[in-house]
């Protein structure tokens, strides 16, 4: 049979990290998959290597429009360390919360995109209008509603005031009760199980040889999360449950990060309510002793981990940065073998990459070397009325 | 056993000296003739072992490569060094699958080549990147970079 290879991507930079694909197919059936990064690669690790610790943050804020308080929490923890300073009670139960809010406007996020790429348009708008909801709460305490500033090297900036805690708990019940409805949704309702139960299968021997991280890795019934592995902030402190799912598909995948969006919502309570009075940061010097580090959190989209090394200067001699989507690709290029054509944004979107719009596809004819090209909104379109005539 | 006392009881023969800087973290030094016998006997203890990344960090005339590895809840840092004139390595892809971009990546911003890497072909850098440029590498500061793009950009 002949095979044909289509590139899919690189993406328009409207989001972070566009990538490219090439995808050999047989007929329907994509037979291998090889990435190509690096579109916009930013060069932050050579960049932080000029700055100093503190203009770091700003930098380390800036990684990632989504999940950009795991990075800078990743970060100032491993300065942190090597200072030897140990931040006060109340930095570390705010860092929680934001971190679990943040997961909460992710994963909302998320589903959105993945409603979208089934063209369910509905849930899609449903889901970004509730977003709206942990936005304005966001806002209300970081006065922004991406990028927070909350972090700083020895706590945060901001203190979650008590007169804050009844809108909070207001707009976290409305978040509760829609995430149990979409749930419902999700379990139940055949136009999003028909494109994603047995789709993008990973079982569990590949997703760890492949070293997935996060909701990628627990759906496929890996009980792996730093928040419980390696305790930082304040987790250790607050009780929560590791979601899985066995099913190995996008159809798990959907249900863990709405499991997760319910656990998440439990621990801001939790923490709203136990969180100890006193300072919120304490005073740290310009110079950090020498030594190394490695820092890692539970990122929305997965595992973070940050390498620190310094030679007791002002600035750091080396930051390595490695971000949940790039553990993921691997495993993703797994998912994506056997799948047909029409399930490829799907199954992409179900690793949650920080991959924005595709921008264009190119279909490659080995044969007669004829070359099509196709808009990531023609591949969309190809894949839901593939579907529709199924 | 407690997870860290497995750890160091399995790499005796090869650890040339380990740190262990806090709770759950390990730096282990072994040379590298040693690395894909070290990370077999890492891989192939019970249990869950996972990598969580591969960094590289230039240390003057060698580059010094530090694998992460989960292994339950302790996090590994296995530490080799290569020469700058010579960066050659053994692959760990066949060992760990999940290696492959990483190795692709230091490949690209180190150029530590990695014998055995069925691919490595440029991840990051892009194709009209100068060849010996390794960004990652001090000696490649910013304004050596710009200037090296920059006349390449021309001849291209």
């Amino acid at each position: 049979m002949k095979t044909i290879k289509i590139p899919f991507g690189p993406q328009h930079p409207a989001l972070e990290e566009p990538i490219n694909f090439i995808f050999e197919v047989e007929e329907e059936r994509v037979v291998n998959v090889k990435p190509r990064l690096g579109y916009i690669h930013r060069g932050i690790e050579k960049l932080a290597e000029n700055r100093t610790y503190h203009q770091n943050v700003y930098l380390i804020e800036r990684i990632c429009g989504i999940c950009s308080f795991a990075h800078t929490t990743c970060y100032t923890q491993a300065v942190e360390e090597l200072l030897g300073i140990d931040i006060p009670e109340r930095a570390k139960f705010i860092r929680t919360i934001t971190a679990e809010m943040e997961r909460v406007q992710n994963h909302y996020l998320w589903l959105g995109l993945t409603a979208k790429e089934t063209g369910f348009e509905t849930l899609f708008m449903y889901a970004w209008r509730d977003r709206e909801t942990i936005l304005e709460v966001l806002e209300m305490i970081s006065g922004k509603r991406v990028n927070y500033g909350m972090n700083t090297i020895g706590g945060v900036r901001r203190d979650i005031l008590e007169t804050m805690t009844e809108q909070i708990e207001d707009k976290l019940s409305h978040l509760e009760d829609r995430a149990q409805y979409y749930k419902k949704i999700c379990t139940k309702e055949q136009t999003i199980l028909k494109r994603t139960v047995g789709v993008g299968i990973l079982r569990p021997r590949d997703a760890l040889s492949l070293c997935a991280v996060g909701p990628t890795l627990r759906a496929s019934g890996i009980p792996r999360d730093v928040r419980a592995d390696d305790p930082y902030a304040a987790y250790d402190e607050v009780p929560f449950k590791v979601v899985t799912y066995k099913r190995c598909d996008v159809a798990s995948r959907i249900l863990v990060r709405i499991d997760e969006i319910l656990e998440s919502i439990n621990i801001i309570r939790y923490a709203l309510e136990n969180m100890p009075k006193g300072p919120i940061q304490v005073k740290v010097p310009q110079r950090v002793p020498k030594g190394e580090a490695v820092s890692q959190v539970e990122a929305p989209r997965g595992e973070n981990i940050h390498y620190l090394k310094s030679d007791g200067s002002d600035k750091p001699v080396r930051l390595k940065v490695r971000a949940p989507t790039l553990a993921n690709l691997p495993p993703l290029c797994k998912m994506l073998i056997d799948v047909n054509i029409a399930d490829i944004p799907v199954v992409i979107a179900g690793i949650d990459p920080c991959i924005a719009c595709a921008e264009r596809v190119m279909l490659v004819d080995t044969k007669t070397k004829k070359r099509r090209i196709w808009s990531g909104d023609k591949l969309w379109r190809y894949s839901c009325e593939w579907y529709r005539k199924k | 056993m407690k997870a860290s006392n497995l750890i160091e009881s399995q790499l005796k023969d090869e650890a040339r000296e380990i740190t262990v800087p806090r709770e759950r973290r390990m730096f282990i030094r072994i040379a590298k003739e040693n690395l894909r016998k070290s990370m077999k006997k890492l891989i192939g203890l019970e249990g869950l072992t996972h990598l969580s990344t591969i960094t590289g960090v230039d240390v003057g005339s060698q580059v010094e490569l530090i694998y992460h590895i989960v292994y339950e809840d302790i996090l590994v840092s296995l530490k080799v060094q290569v020469s700058k004139e010579k960066p050659i390595l053994p692959t760990i892809v066949d060992l760990i699958p999940g290696a492959l971009l990483y190795e692709r990546e230091i490949h690209d911003l180190f150029g530590v080549r990695f014998k055995g890497n069925p691919d490595l072909s440029r991840l990051i850098l892009p194709d009209t990147w100068p060849d010996g440029v390794f960004p990652l590498r001090k000696e490649w500061t910013p304004e050596r970079i710009s200037e090296k793009i920059e006349d390449n950009h021309e001849n291209y």
